[in-house]
């Protein structure tokens, strides 16, 4: 059945796929919703990051709008001051675990991090909240690309496409604060088996991992 | 009656009168029942055991030897029962190795019944007092705990013999809809720690069609301070094995699991032979008591996850994946274990379900309150006389378990909180102590059921100490994936450990308050949500202890160690005993010119062993709190 | 930590026997790597190698199961071990008092194997011996109500010599 629903989001009626995640059916139509760990091409999402959350009228919390299905009739807002707050909560928490270097950055303008600064307003800064830099020395084995794990945001998009282009080269270790994008043993990329297809480089948000100055054989599009 | 509940029937009366006679066999003779449970093992009950089996032999007394559970009487361990034709059964208590050849000597080649170590009598007799006149017993009421002690957690048989599988035997002559009807009607909810009711969880199992369903034993019990799920796994597994028996024969399923941390080798070696025992007696298998049913149960051991006791990390665990949670809905009742419908309890509510179907839900729900039927069961420790295990009914009040079960505090100190429900939980201060606890009420207060684990903390015990402890657990035990838990708990852990090291901000407290807001309403899952609680409750109770850490860097139950410093007082000095300096492991004490002992705060590790070691009719050594109290201190004396 | 040679051909072989005792799914993934290190004492690379073969299953998938729990080592462990019970009874009964005496003796941190692999040096969480805190267990023994000085005593027992200013030989 590929039936299609009509709800309101932001006062806007919608009419989108039956089953589509209302963060999806948002941004399709324009509207914004911050957001870093979602993947359309996931059946089951994350919702890791804690960046997208909504108001639902007659839900008492706000939820994520990358999991929640949509419904016909459902009356959605993207902006409240629970959400705002949640939404600034979230990204000051990322933000103090993410080595601020805009200047220097290869993903400055990019960068997703700033996008949501700019959408929201938030400080690029980390204001209340101790900085918790992790000191992970940075990965330049690869000739393709380069790893800085003190940027990463833990949102998965690396990990996915490089199991998608069938390498399984990086995935998460550790648990809690320890946890961590890295190879099998924590090995360098150039000795990890990473056949250098760049895609993981394409699909970070931010400037983790970033392309170095080649021509990437698998330049996809950047999100 | 159909064919398959006469077959049930009498398959069922034929195990009934096997276990009779293995029981009749046992009480020819003396019984001594030894408890062998990690508490008892921890406490030298496996010498106890060698020592009663060697004297035995040694004074040719027939007896039998065998190796029960834990009664909860955690705090008199090792415990040993003797049961002798002419006697009341005695419990024994604080039982060591000479105490148990003076029994078999004693008591058993003699007539002497050795009542100088007896705990009671478990009957009313003419001897001595039945331990039903201890002022607990008023409170206590046993339904999952009645048999563990009491009975061979190793023998089916046993537990058979005390009306064991009669349960399963009621449930398989009923529709599975009649099952979760009555477990519906009883109102359980389950003990896991959220307090849902568990007939509806099984009712949407049910009726989810699916070519396969699972039902699992949450057995992970991993709030550091609780040992309920252990020990009754330990000292009675084929009740809960039973109860998930019937679980799956309510909701149609054919595989299960018990999912146990690694971290109780002795219940998982129990489970296991529980598990091979009903397989041999024909309860578990194809066509369980011949009634058409047919299940099978593994045993899985969680390698060491606090979040795995959530349950969708704990599926993700047994598919083996990382213990990592998945957002819900669907809720695993639905869609959980490789997607089809799975029901997950805890321990203890699936030990309620066989008496529930033996006796019925209007019998169940007489005991407790009418939000929370039934009994609580939980882990006495801290600062208590009793430490060690209970069940009291739904409704009954803190005070009623710290005094009348727990004997009150130790050493005539001062009672100062109780933390219950561990990590998830919080800390209820004296003005809580008449409130009558149950799923709704503590909730109220900031505090939680959680798992059941209470810890009785006194007026040496620093609440900012408390909950930065477990923030520090929770922090640690993260899966790490979501954002608010991962980055947020470990924003609090440092905030509270700079308090309680004298680095805390005015603003601090604040801040701890709106991130803990935050928190408990942006996590995924209930690991989350829930790690604040400590914070939120000692702020609302107990302000002025971090107020004093932050304004005055004062540690005001002289507990946090870079807040202290040890001094000992010249004019109690006994200057001649020494016994200090011996005790300190970094020779920090030194003589002075008056041979007074003196501690060089520069080497002092802040061990403790010395105020342990004065000796108490001089209580020289004391601690301070700001530590620069000790150079006025010096000062003043010179 | 670098393997010999002996090391890896030993943990090859050792998995490779353990594996067909199970059919092979990817639920069998924790189980296996539970009888690994119950034969190993702990989990190396070459051994994940191996499971990762027989499950059709990346290394990267095995080493992100093997680093998420907390059972599983890395390395090997001590020929002693000795686990600090950390949970909730012993922390209130002095717990990390008993954990800074071991790290103090032994002169390593949680986590770490003494150079000469004698001792490993663990915390862990509630063993459900919370009346007798503060504990350690040692090998799989229970010690209850752990004192400093039980610590040196204990160490004594093992034949470590002890100098008062701390440290071993
Ligand atoms: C972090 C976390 C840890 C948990 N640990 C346990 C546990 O150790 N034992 C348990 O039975 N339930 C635990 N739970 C609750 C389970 O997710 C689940 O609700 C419970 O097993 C359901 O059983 P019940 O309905 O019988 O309570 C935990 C939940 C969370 C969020
Ligand atoms: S490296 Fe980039 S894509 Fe990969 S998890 Fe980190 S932030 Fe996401
Ligand atoms: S709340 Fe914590 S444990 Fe739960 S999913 Fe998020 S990070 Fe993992
Ligand atoms: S996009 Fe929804 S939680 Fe990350
Ligand atoms: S807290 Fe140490 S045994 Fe329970």
């Amino acid at each position: 059945m590929s039936g299609e629903v009509t709800l309101t989001i932001d006062g806007r009626e919608i009419t989108v796929r039956e089953g589509e995640k209302l963060l999806w059916a948002a941004l399709d139509n324009g509207i914004y919703i911050p957001h870093l760990c979602a993947d359309r091409k996931e059946e089951k999402p994350d919702a890791a990051c804690r960046l997208c959350f909504v108001e639902i009228e007659g839900r008492p919390q706000p939820v994520t709008a990358c999991s929640e299905p949509v419904a016909a009739g459902m009356v959605v807002n993207t902006r409240s001051e629970r959400v705002d707050r949640l939404a600034g909560t979230a990204f000051e928490l990322l933000l103090s675990s993410h080595r601020l270097d805009c200047g220097k950055c290869a993903a400055n303008r990019s960068c997703a991090l700033q996008k949501i600064a700019r959408e929201r307003k938030f400080k690029l800064k980390v204001t209340r909240l101790r900085t918790l830099d992790r000191n992970l020395p940075v990965d330049d084995s690869s000739p393709v690309v380069t790893y800085d794990p003190n940027k990463c945001v833990l949102c998965g998009h690396c990990v996915r496409a490089c199991r998608r282009q069938g390498g399984g080269v990086l995935g998460f270790a550790g648990r809690g604060f320890e946890r961590r994008v890295t190879t099998f043993g924590g090995a360098s990329l150039a000795a990890a088996g990473c056949s250098g297809c760049g895609a993981c480089a394409a699909a970070c948000p931010v400037g983790a991992l970033t392309a170095k100055n080649v021509r990437l054989p698998n330049a996809g599009a950047k999100r | 009656m159909s064919k398959e509940n006469q077959a049930v029937s009498a398959a069922y009366a034929g195990l009934q009168q096997k276990a009779a006679l293995v029981r009749q066999s046992r009480h020819e003779k003396p019984l001594l029942l030894v408890g062998t449970a990690t508490c008892g093992l921890a406490a030298g009950a496996a010498a106890v055991l060698k020592t009663i089996k060697e004297e035995l032999a040694r004074q040719k007394v027939e007896a039998t030897v065998l190796e029960a559970g834990c009664m909860g009487h955690c705090y008199a361990e090792p415990l040993v029962i003797v049961y002798k034709p002419g006697f009341p059964p005695i419990l024994y208590g604080y039982v060591t190795e000479g105490i148990a050849s003076r029994l078999v000597i004693d008591f058993l080649a003699g007539d002497d019944p050795c009542l100088e170590f007896a705990l009671g009598a478990l009957e009313e007799n003419e001897f001595l007092p039945a331990l039903s006149d201890f002022p607990r017993f008023g409170v206590e009421q046993k339904i999952i705990l009645e048999n563990c002690g009491l009975i061979d957690p190793e023998n089916i048989m046993d537990y058979i013999a005390h009306d064991g599988y009669a349960g399963l035997a009621r449930a398989l002559q009923l529709e599975p809809a009649a099952v979760v009807a009555e477990i519906k009607a009883s109102g359980l909810r389950g003990r896991g720690g959220a307090g849902f009711p568990t007939g509806r969880k099984w009712e949407t199992c049910l009726g989810t069609p699916a070519d396969e369903k699972y039902v699992i034993c949450n057995a992970d019990e991993g709030d550091p301070g609780a040992f309920m799920d252990r020990t009754i796994m330990e000292s009675n597994p084929h009740l809960v094995l039973e109860g998930l028996i019937i679980a799956a024969r309510a909701v149609g399923a054919d595989r299960g699991y018990v999912y146990v941390r690694a971290e109780y080798p002795l219940a998982v070696k129990r489970l296991a032979l529980a598990v091979e025992q009903a397989r041999q007696c024909g309860l578990l298998g194809e066509n369980i008591l011949g009634g058409g049913f047919g299940f099978e149960v593994e045993v899985f051991q969680g390698s060491g996850a606090f979040v795995c006791g959530e349950e969708t990390a704990l599926i993700a665990s047994i598919e083996g994946e990382p213990g990592i949670p998945r957002h819900r809905p669907p809720f695993p009742a639905a869609a959980g274990l490789y997607g089809r419908p799975t029901v997950i309890d805890n321990v203890k509510t699936l030990s309620f379900i066989p008496s529930i179907i033996n006796r019925g839900a209007d019998w169940f729900k007489s005991t407790g309150t009418p939000g929370s039927p039934g009994t609580a069961v939980f882990a006495l420790a801290g600062k208590l006389v009793n430490t060690g295990l209970t069940e009291v009914p739904m409704g009954t009040t803190l005070n009623q378990v710290v005094y009348d079960v727990g004997s009150g505090i130790p050493k005539g100190k001062k009672f100062k909180a109780v933390q219950i429900g561990g990590p998830s939980g919080g800390c209820l201060p004296e003005s809580a102590l008449d409130m009558p606890i149950d799923f709704d009420s503590l909730s109220g207060a900031g505090a939680m059921m959680g798992s059941g684990g209470m810890v009785v903390l006194d007026e040496d015990d620093c609440m900012v100490e408390i909950a930065r402890f477990f923030l520090d657990f929770t922090q640690k035990e993260s899966c790490g994936k979501c954002t608010m838990c991962r980055l947020g708990t470990r924003q609090m852990l440092d905030i509270l450990e700079d308090i309680t090291r004298g680095r805390g901000r005015p603003e601090d407290i604040d801040l701890l308050l709106s991130l803990a807001e935050d928190i408990k309403a942006g996590s995924l899952c209930g690991l989350g949500k829930t790690a604040p609680n400590p914070v939120l409750s000692t702020i609302r109770y107990f302000r002025d202890e971090y107020e004093a850490h932050i304004n005055e860097k004062r540690c005001p139950s002289l507990m946090c160690q870079e807040l202290i410093a040890f001094y000992i007082l010249p004019e109690k000095c006994e200057r001649s005993c020494d016994a200090c300096v011996g005790s300190c492991p970094v020779e920090a004490i030194y003589n002075n010119a008056d041979r007074i002992k003196v501690i060089d705060q520069q080497k002092c590790v802040k061990c403790n062993s010395c105020v342990d070691a004065c000796p108490p009719q001089y209580r020289a050594v004391i601690k301070l709190s700001p530590p620069e109290l000790v150079a006025e201190r010096e000062k003043e004396n010179k | 930590m670098e393997l010999t040679d002996q090391e890896i051909t030993t943990s090859r072989e050792e998995t490779k026997k353990i594996l067909p005792q199970y059919p092979g799914r990817r639920g069998d993934l924790i189980p296996i790597l539970q009888k690994v290190q119950e034969k190993l004492g702990y989990v190396p690379a070459p051994a994940m190698e191996e499971v990762a073969a027989y499950l059709g299953i990346t290394p990267m998938d095995v080493y992100s199961v093997v680093t998420f729990y907390n059972q599983f080592r890395l390395s090997p462990p001590g020929k002693r071990q000795i686990n600090v019970c950390m949970g909730t009874a012993c922390h209130m009964r002095g717990g990390n008092i008993i954990l800074d005496s071991w790290k103090r003796r032994l002169k390593i941190d949680v986590g770490q194997v003494t150079p000469d692999r004698e001792f490993s040096l663990e915390r862990v969480a509630c063993v459900g011996c919370c009346t007798m805190a503060p504990v350690t267990v040692i090998d799989g023994e229970v010690h209850p109500k752990v004192t400093p000085t039980r610590v040196d005593g204990l160490l004594f027992s093992f034949g470590m010599k002890i100098e008062k200013e701390g440290g071993k030989h």
